[in-house]
């Protein structure tokens, strides 16, 4: 089965790269990804509300759908979003064991809580798309496009779906890692869906 | 054919699974109250793995490993043994597959006080993971599934599209999930636990009950359906389908799940189906979500339960400890009770059973939902 | 009484993130949900752990709370009444 992909995003610490090019981001003194944000210029105030691991998944999926889904409203059950990465929500995970670890000051957050799980980043990708295919994620040591590959290609195996937004999405002690991609079932414009090309896109 | 080999639970009901059906069959819960657990403030009602049991179960094991091994990594590897024991596979072969289902794996050991044992990396879910399979001196890398509630359930999705189309010959499917302050606080500070054993589909139900488990399913292939064991349950579809309405549960309507279970009984005869075993948690919102997404896919008629109120929530093993338990009902000629249950009451009516019920169909469906707004079904038949 | 309000807007902004918010912008007559800030269930369970942690309130479920955050009005009186701190 041939597979393309049709658009890309890398986010990383200091650049954020769409189908090739930089996307310029005007830089504050605040956080990272919410500069990218403002530099979107969007306007989506449940951003603000996301763990890192979900802002810069989101962020990602912003731009690599900017042109490909333009109809936020309608559901789309022709679209799956699989993720993987290396350290599922441990970002979040340690912010929310600090509103638990001391004794004397315990007030468990629930705001924070709901992050502590990996595939609320594809939950929020598919909110903002509505998108209502398969969601699932995978955790992997390290980055793998052959694993991203072969999960990406098995959600095919569910007929009804011609779309995925697949890739790595990593978020951990202030380092971000994420390769979004947006592929089409049959050949199409665009890059071949293939583990070299995953592989060479992450670089 | 995907069918399922063998089998294993380990939960607060006893470590084989035969032991599981049979309390659960009895009508026994493994759910207790625990006036102070977890270094938490506030009581609780759960179901635990016995401590000691687990120790004396993992020492059993003769194993030259020198790994001191987390309570996560050991109820996994128990399960998996006691899985793989009863069958004639060799886990260190290159056609045996591991794949790990688990939500939070040894999260407890961000607790300072707790982690001084083990090496900074043990709060990786793939470092578990690499750890069981290795234990099995099995030589693949293992796949890690982390789908919040519906991971038991992704897992086997992952399995049955793993063996269909590549060498491995079988998939040794694990879900585990502890209990940890970190888990329980988390819950408590969502007031979506019940201090009472949970009512799943009750008029009163007020909220979950949290359960430990690990529990393992041995999947393997075959072409010709007469090669397959008698009594075996084979996975024949599954399916995954988001919500996309909040991240903090599924949409209250139900839609996501109706695509799920859509899917997954397309080429079925709805005849066919002697019970329904939903995810059944006993929220409010849940079990009314379920119930609409069970009357729009025209499944209303069919008998319902939800094992929640035998084991509480198992998380990241709750696909996986259910699958087995309605198995073994299926095989038993048996649908099983839904306990807790006294005053039916969902949005839409459904036919949840209280007492259990014998049936002679062939298959059983099975359902779960979780955070993050996914949905999933599984269609399972027994030869 | 104006003090604890201007106190209490502050105080969502900051726990809720409502990042481009100012607390100005919140009209402390007008419904905390259900229209304007667009918080959602997971915010009522803050607002929670807010009464508790700064004001000493402690409420057992989110029902009790649909009546207590109707406006930051509400919410202001009712602390006024309720704190142990």
């Amino acid at each position: 089965m041939d597979v393309t992909i049709c658009s890309y995003c890398r986010l990383t610490n200091d650049k954020v790269v769409v189908n090739g090019m930089e996307i310029p981001i005007q830089k504050t003194e605040g956080p990272w990804l919410n500069d990218i944000y403002r530099s979107l210029k969007i306007s989506y105030p449940k951003f603000f509300k996301m763990d890192n691991l979900s802002k810069a998944g989101f962020l990602a999926s912003e731009l690599l759908l900017k042109d490909e889904i333009i109809d936020k409203e309608n559901p789309k059950k022709d679209i799956s979003i699989v993720l993987m990465n290396r350290s599922a929500s441990l970002d979040d995970d340690r912010m929310y064991q600090e509103t638990i670890e001391d004794k004397n000051n315990y007030y468990p957050s629930p705001a924070v809580f709901v992050y502590t799980l990996p595939n609320i980043v594809n939950g929020e990708i598919a909110i903002r798309n509505k998108i209502m295919g398969e969601t699932s994620f995978y955790i992997s040591e390290a980055f793998s496009a052959e694993k991203i590959y072969n999960v990406a290609m098995d959600a095919f195996s569910d007929e009804s779906i011609s779309q995925v937004v697949c890739g790595w999405t990593d978020y951990e002690l202030n380092k971000c890692d994420v390769l979004l991609l947006w592929i089409r079932k049959e050949n199409q414009n665009g890059i071949p869906f293939n583990i070299n090309n995953i592989y060479h896109l992450h670089i | 054919m995907i069918y399922q080999l063998s089998d294993n639970i380990i939960s607060s009901l006893g470590f084989t699974s035969e032991e599981n059906y049979a309390a659960v069959k009895e009508g026994v819960s493994g759910l207790k109250y625990y006036e102070t657990a977890f270094d938490l403030p506030e009581g609780l009602m759960a179901s635990c793995i016995n401590d000691e049991a687990l120790e004396d179960a993992f020492f059993s094991i003769k194993t030259k490993s020198k790994v001191l091994y987390t309570r996560f990594e050991k109820a996994a590897i128990v399960s998996a043994y006691r899985a793989l024991e009863k069958t004639n596979i060799n886990p260190a072969g290159d056609n045996v597959l591991f794949i790990l289902s688990t939500t939070k794996g040894n999260v407890e050991l961000l607790d300072r006080n707790k982690s001084k044992q083990y090496e900074s990396e043990r709060v990786y879910l793939w470092r578990s993971a690499q750890l069981i399979s290795s234990f099995f001196g099995n030589p693949t890398e293992a796949v890690v599934v982390s789908n919040a509630c519906i991971s038991g359930a992704a897992a086997q999705i992952t399995a049955m599209r793993l063996l269909k189309h590549s060498a491995y010959d079988f998939a040794v499917v694990i879900g585990a999930d502890m209990l940890s302050k970190f888990v329980i606080s988390g819950f408590q500070s969502f007031k979506s636990l019940s201090t009472e054993i949970c009512k799943p589909f009750d008029k009163n139900r007020c909220g979950l009950n949290l359960g430990e488990a690990a529990a393992t399913l041995i999947y393997g292939k075959s072409e010709n359906e007469n090669l397959i064991p008698e009594k075996s349950v084979m996975l024949l579809a599954g399916a995954i389908a988001n919500d996309a309405n909040h991240i903090s549960g599924p949409s209250r309507t139900g839609a996501g799940l109706c695509i799920a279970i859509e899917k997954t009984i397309q080429h079925t005869n709805i005849q066919d189906i002697a019970f329904i075993n939903a995810h059944g948690t006993a929220t409010p919102y849940n079990d009314d979500m379920e119930s609409m997404a069970i009357t729009d896919t025209g499944l209303q008629a069919l008998a319902v339960n939800s094992l929640k109120g035998f084991f509480g929530h198992t998380l990241g093993a709750a696909g996986v400890v259910e699958t087995i338990i309605s198995g073994k009902a299926l095989s038993d000629n048996t649908i099983l009770q839904c306990k807790g249950l006294e005053i039916q009451e969902t949005v839409c009516p459904l036919n949840v059973l209280m007492k259990n019920e014998s049936s002679n169909k062939t298959h059983f469906l099975k359902l779960l939902s979780g955070f993050g707004g996914c949905n999933a079904a599984l269609l399972l038949r027994k030869k | 009484m104006e003090a604890l309000i201007l106190e209490l807007k502050k105080e969502i902004i900051e726990v809720l993130n409502l990042e481009e918010i100012k607390p100005e912008d919140i009209d402390e007559n007008a419904p905390l949900f259900g229209e304007g800030l667009g918080l959602d269930s997971i915010d009522a369970l803050e607002l929670i752990v807010l009464m508790e942690k700064n004001y000493g309130i402690k409420l057992n479920n989110a029902s009790e709370g649909r009546d207590i955050f109707k406006s930051v009005r509400v919410m202001a009186e009712y602390i006024e009444k309720n704190r142990t701190k």
